[in-house]
C-alpha cells in the first residue's frame, strides 16, 4: 500500500508541476498559430493520468488497444479535418471592419 | 432455465414478458428481425411513391415539398433503421454466440438495452416522419437543416441521435465478446470470417457514431439556438457540417456491407462445398477496409468547396480502399472455383451479390475521380452506384443470411422453390430498377428532384416498373417466410452440413447453446468433398 | 455478467476472466467517448483557424482563475479515488470509502464554481453567445460569439459527463458501505475509476483550449 501511495503521489505532484507548466506556458508571447503548442504539457498529463490512475499499461492486452484506437483515429478525425480548411481558401465578405472585437460600453 | 428434450429457446417461457425482458440473444435477435422488418416496409413504401412520382416528368405527386419529404424519409429510415442495423442485430445477435461457443455475448442486460434504445430512437423519428417529415436530405447539409427548412429536423435528428446509443451498445458488446468468449482451441485465425466482418463493423460502430452522436447534436442546437457554427455571417462554416457528418456516414456505408461481406464469406464455401480462398486475405482485407473506411470521406464532397489538396488527398485513400473489397471478390470467385456449387436460395442471394456488388464497386471508382466526380457527382449516377452497393449487395445478402440461418433461428426449412423465384424475380426487378439509373445520371439527371426533362421519361418508367417488380420480390419472403413458421419441414440440426459451430446445436437451440462448451480443433471452412461425412472435429 | 447462475462456468473460465472483460469494456466505451469529444474539438479547430482574433477575443473573457482551480481539483479528486482504489487492494475498505468520499467532494466543488460561479458570472457579463446583446462588438464579435458557442457546449457536456461520474461514485460508495467490496472483488471500484479519471482527462483537453490558447 505504501509504495502504491507513493507512486500515486508522486503521479499527483507531477500533475501539479505539470498543469503549473502549461499555466507559465500561456504567458510566452508565442505568435497566433504558435498558440496550440502551450497544450503539450497538458498531453503530458493526460499520459500520466492514464498510466499511473488508469493503469494502462497493467491489465490485458486489449485494453492497451482500446487506448491507442482511440488516440489514433483522433488524430484521423483532426488531422484529415483540418486539412480542408487550413489548405482552403477562404473568400472573406468585405465587411469594412478590420479591427478586433471590442468590448463595447456596459450595458 | 433447464431445457428438457424437445425444449429450445422459442418455447422457453410464453408471456410477452419473457420476451420483452429477455437477455437471451437469440430472443433479442427475434425482437429486432421484428422491428427491422417494420422499417423496412415503410422505407419500401416512401421508395415506392419515389418511383410512382417520378412516371412522368412534371412529377406526378405534384409537389416538390411531398417529394422533398419522400426521399427524405426513405433515406433516413433505410439509412439507420434498416441498413445499418440488420445483418448484426438480426443474424449478428443470433449466430455470433452460437460461432462463438459461447452463451451469450457479453454484456445480455445491454444488448436488451440496445434494443430499447432502437425502437425509442425508431419511434421518434417515425414521429418525426409522420407529423410532416423532414425535406433535408438523409444529409441534413447545413445552412438547409439548420437554418431554412421548416420541417421537423430537430425531432428526426433526436431519434437518429437516439437510436446511434444503441449502435455503439451493440458493436461494444460485439467487440468485448469475439475478444473474450472464444470457445476453448478457437484462436483468431480459426474464427468464421463472419466473425473477422462483424468484429471489423463493431470497430466502425464504436469509433464513428460518437461523432454523429455530436454533430447532430450541434444541428439541434444551431437549429434551436442559432449557435452559429455552421453559419457562415457568424464566422461558421457550413463545411464543418459535412466533415463531421461524412466522417461517420462514409464509415457507415461499410458498417453496412461489412456484414454482408461476412455473410456472403460464409454462404459460399457451404455451398462451394471447398474452404474459403484465401482465408487470411480475407480476413485482413475486412480489417483494412474498417481502417482505410475512416479515411476517405473527402470523397462525397469533392464540390463542395474544399481544398484542393484534401480533395486530391481523398482521392487517393479512395483508390486505396477500393483494393481490399476487389480482394474478397477474388477470394469468394476462387473459393468457387472447382467447388461443388449448389443453387439454393442462400447461394443465389450470395451470387447475385458478389455480380452486383462488383457493379457497384467499380462505379464508386468513377466517382472517385476527380474529374469525372465534377459531372456525375448529385445525378443519378451516384443514386445507382449506391443502390447496387446497398440493395444489390447488402440486402441480398440480408436475405441470403436469413435463409441460410432460418432453419437454425426456427427450427423450420423454407419452400426452396418459392425462395429460388423470390431471389430470381429480386435481381431482375433489382436490375431493371437501378440499372437505366446510371444511364440517366450520365446523361445528367440531378437527384432529389421531383420533375425533371422529358427526353429522361423513358428510363424513368423502366426504373419504376422495375420497382414494382421489386416491391413483389420483398413481399414474397414475408410470405413464404411467415408461412414456414407454421408448415415447413422440420429443421435438423445441420440442413446445409455447414461448418461451424452454430450448426452442432440443435434447430432451434435451447436457451442455454451448448450442452458443453465445444473444443475447438479444426480449421474453420473444413469442408470435404461429397461423399465424405463432414468432420466437426 | 452471465445472463444465469448456471451460466458462469460456461461464460467465462474464471472470475478474473470475467473481471478482465468488464474492465475492457469500459476502456472500449471510453474509447467512444475519445470520438464523441473529438467532433466537438474539430469544431473548436475549424472555428478558432477562420476568426483568429475574435475567437481569442472571447478567450480572454474566460475566467482563469476558476478555470485552473477547477484543473487542480480535478486532478485531485483523480488522485483521491485512485488511492482509494489502492486501498480496498489492500483489503482497507473503510479508507477507500474515506477517499470516494474526497473524490466526490472535490468533484461537486468543481461543479459549484463552474456552474454556480463562472457561468453565473458569464451569463451576467453577457458573454452567451445566443443572447441578443452580446458583449463583444466589431468584426472579431462572430469569432468571440463562436467561441462562447465552444465553451459553453464543451463545458455543459463535460458538465453532464461529471453529474453522471459522481453519481456513479455515490453507487460505488453505497455499495462499499454494504461490504461489497474486497481485495478479491473490486471490478466495479476499477471500472468506475477508469470513468472517472476519463472525465479528468476530458477536462485536461478543455481547459487549455478555452483558457489558455486564446489568451495571447
Amino acid at each position: 500500500m505504501r509504495r502504491a501511495f507513493a507512486k500515486l503521489l508522486g503521479t499527483w505532484l507531477l500533475l501539479l508541476l505539470l498543469g503549473a507548466l502549461e499555466f507559465a506556458s500561456s504567458f510566452l508571447p508565442l505568435a497566433r498559430c504558435w498558440r496550440p503548442l502551450i497544450m503539450l504539457p497538458g498531453v503530458l498529463m493526460i499520459l500520466a493520468v492514464a498510466v499511473s490512475f488508469m493503469e494502462v499499461r497493467k491489465g490485458p492486452t486489449i485494453i492497451r488497444a482500446f487506448a491507442a484506437a482511440a488516440a489514433f483515429w483522433l488524430l484521423i478525425l483532426l488531422a484529415l479535418g483540418s486539412a480542408d480548411p487550413l489548405t482552403r481558401i477562404d473568400y472573406r465578405l468585405q465587411t469594412g471592419e478590420e479591427h478586433d472585437a471590442t468590448i463595447s460600453s456596459p450595458p | 432455465m433447464n431445457t428438457a428434450a424437445g425444449d429450445s429457446y422459442l418455447t422457453d417461457g410464453y408471456t410477452i414478458r419473457s420476451w420483452l425482458l429477455t437477455t437471451d440473444h437469440k430472443r433479442i435477435a427475434l425482437l429486432y428481425l421484428g422491428s427491422i422488418t417494420v422499417f423496412f416496409f415503410i422505407g419500401g413504401i416512401a421508395a415506392a411513391l419515389v418511383r410512382l412520382n417520378l412516371i412522368v416528368p412534371q412529377g406526378l405527386l405534384g409537389s416538390a415539398e411531398a417529394y422533398n419529404r419522400l426521399f427524405t424519409m426513405h433515406g433516413v429510415v433505410m439509412v439507420w433503421f434498416f441498413l445499418v442495423p440488420a445483418v448484426p442485430v438480426t443474424l449478428g445477435n443470433f449466430v455470433i454466440p452460437l460461432m462463438l461457443g459461447a452463451r451469450d455475448l457479453a454484456f445480455p442486460r445491454l444488448n436488451l438495452l440496445s434494443w430499447y434504445l432502437f425502437v425509442a430512437g425508431g419511434a421518434i423519428t417515425l414521429w418525426a416522419l409522420f407529423v410532416g417529415g423532414v425535406d433535408t436530405g438523409w444529409t441534413f447539409y447545413t445552412p438547409l437543416s439548420t437554418a431554412y427548412s421548416k420541417s421537423h429536423v430537430v425531432l428526426a435528428a433526436a431519434g437518429i441521435f437516439v437510436a446511434g446509443f444503441s449502435s455503439i451498445a451493440t458493436g461494444l458488446n460485439f467487440i468485448v465478446s469475439i475478444h473474450r468468449l472464444r470457445a476453448p482451441g478457437m484462436t483468431w485465425y480459426k474464427l468464421p470470417v463472419f466473425l473477422w466482418s462483424l468484429y471489423a463493423l463493431s470497430v466502425l460502430l464504436v469509433l464513428a457514431t460518437p461523432v454523429l452522436a455530436i454533430t447532430l447534436l450541434l444541428v439541434m442546437l444551431e437549429r434551436i439556438f442559432h449557435i452559429g457554427v455552421f453559419d457562415p455571417a457568424v464566422g461558421g462554416d457550413p463545411l464543418l457540417f459535412q466533415h463531421l457528418f461524412w466522417f461517420y456516414s462514409h464509415p457507415a456505408v461499410y458498417m453496412m456491407i461489412l456484414p454482408g461481406f461476412g455473410v456472403v464469406s460464409e454462404i459460399i464455401p457451404a455451398f462451394s462445398r471447398k474452404r474459403i480462398f484465401g482465408y487470411k486475405f480475407v480476413v485482413w482485407a475486412s480489417v483494412s477496409i474498417a481502417v482505410i473506411s475512416f479515411f476517405v470521406w473527402g470523397h462525397h464532397m469533392f464540390v463542395a468547396g474544399t481544398s484542393i489538396y484534401s480533395a486530391v488527398l481523398f482521392s487517393i485513400l479512395s483508390y486505396l480502399v477500393a483494393v481490399p473489397s476487389a480482394i474478397k471478390v477474388f477470394n469468394w470467385l476462387g473459393t468457387m472455383h472447382r467447388g461443388y456449387i449448389h443453387f439454393d436460395a442462400p447461394m443465389l442471394y450470395a451470387l447475385g451479390f458478389i455480380g452486383l456488388f462488383t457493379i457497384g464497386g467499380l462505379t464508386g471508382l468513377w466517382l472517385a475521380a476527380l474529374a469525372a466526380d465534377v459531372h456525375l457527382t448529385q445525378t443519378y449516377f451516384v443514386v445507382a452506384h449506391f443502390h447496387y452497393i446497398m440493395v444489390g449487395g447488402m440486402v441480398s445478402a440480408f436475405f441470403g443470411g436469413l435463409h441460410y440461418w432460418w432453419p437454425k433461428i426456427t427450427g423450420r426449412m423454407y419452400p426452396e422453390m418459392w425462395a429460388r423465384v423470390a431471389a430470381l424475380v429480386m435481381f431482375i426487378g433489382f436490375n431493371l430498377t437501378f440499372f437505366p439509373q446510371f444511364i440517366l445520371g450520365y446523361l445528367g439527371m440531378p437527384r432529389r428532384y421531383f420533375s425533371y426533362a422529358p427526353e429522361f421519361q423513358v428510363l424513368n418508367v423502366l426504373s419504376s416498373a422495375g420497382a414494382t417488380i421489386l416491391a413483389a420480390a420483398y413481399l414474397l419472403p414475408l410470405a413464404y417466410l411467415t408461412w414456414s413458421l407454421v408448415y415447413g419441414d422440420r429443421a435438423p440440426a445441420n440442413p446445409w452440413h455447414a461448418t461451424g459451430l452454430e450448426w452442432r446445436t440443435p434447430s432451434p437451440p435451447p436457451t442455454a447453446n451448448f450442452a458443453q462448451t465445444p473444443i475447438v480443433t479444426e480449421d474453420p471452412y473444413s469442408y470435404q468433398p461429397p461423399g465424405a461425412v463432414p468432420k466437426h472435429g | 455478467m452471465a445472463s444465469t447462475a448456471v451460466a458462469h462456468d460456461f461464460q467465462y473460465s474464471s472470475p478474473a476472466h470475467q473481471a478482465q472483460t468488464a474492465i475492457a469494456g469500459m476502456w472500449l466505451f471510453l474509447a467512444t467517448e475519445v470520438l464523441l469529444f473529438g467532433g466537438l474539438i474539430l469544431c473548436w479547430i475549424f472555428s478558432r483557424h477562420a476568426n483568429q482574433p475574435g475567437f481569442d477575443a472571447g478567450a480572454r473573457e474566460t475566467t482563469l482563475w476558476i478555470g485552473t482551480l477547477n484543473t487542480a481539483l480535478l486532478v485531485t479528486s483523480s488522485f483521491a479515488y485512485s488511492v482509494g482504489l489502492a486501498f480496498i487492494r489492500a483489503g482497507n475498505a473503510r479508507a477507500m470509502i474515506w477517499c470516494l468520499r474526497a473524490a466526490v467532494l472535490l468533484g461537486m466543488v468543481f461543479l459549484a464554481l463552474k456552474f454556480g460561479l463562472e457561468w453565473h458570472r458569464d451569463f451576467a457579463e453577457h458573454l452567451f453567445p445566443a443572447a441578443p446583446q452580446f458583449k463583444l462588438h466589431g468584426a472579431g464579435q462572430g469569432g468571440a460569439r463562436l467561441f462562447f458557442v465552444f465553451y459553453f457546449i464543451s463545458t455543459a457536456l463535460h458538465g453532464v459527463h461529471m453529474m453522471v461520474g459522481i453519481a456513479l461514485v455515490f453507487w460505488i460508495i453505497v455499495r462499499a458501505r454494504r461490504g461489497a467490496f474486497s481485495p478479491l472483488y473490486h471490478t466495479p471500484v476499477q471500472a468506475v475509476g477508469l470513468y472517472w479519471s476519463f472525465v479528468d482527462i476530458v477536462w485536461l483537453t478543455l481547459y487549455p483550449l478555452i483558457y489558455l490558447i486564446g489568451r495571447g
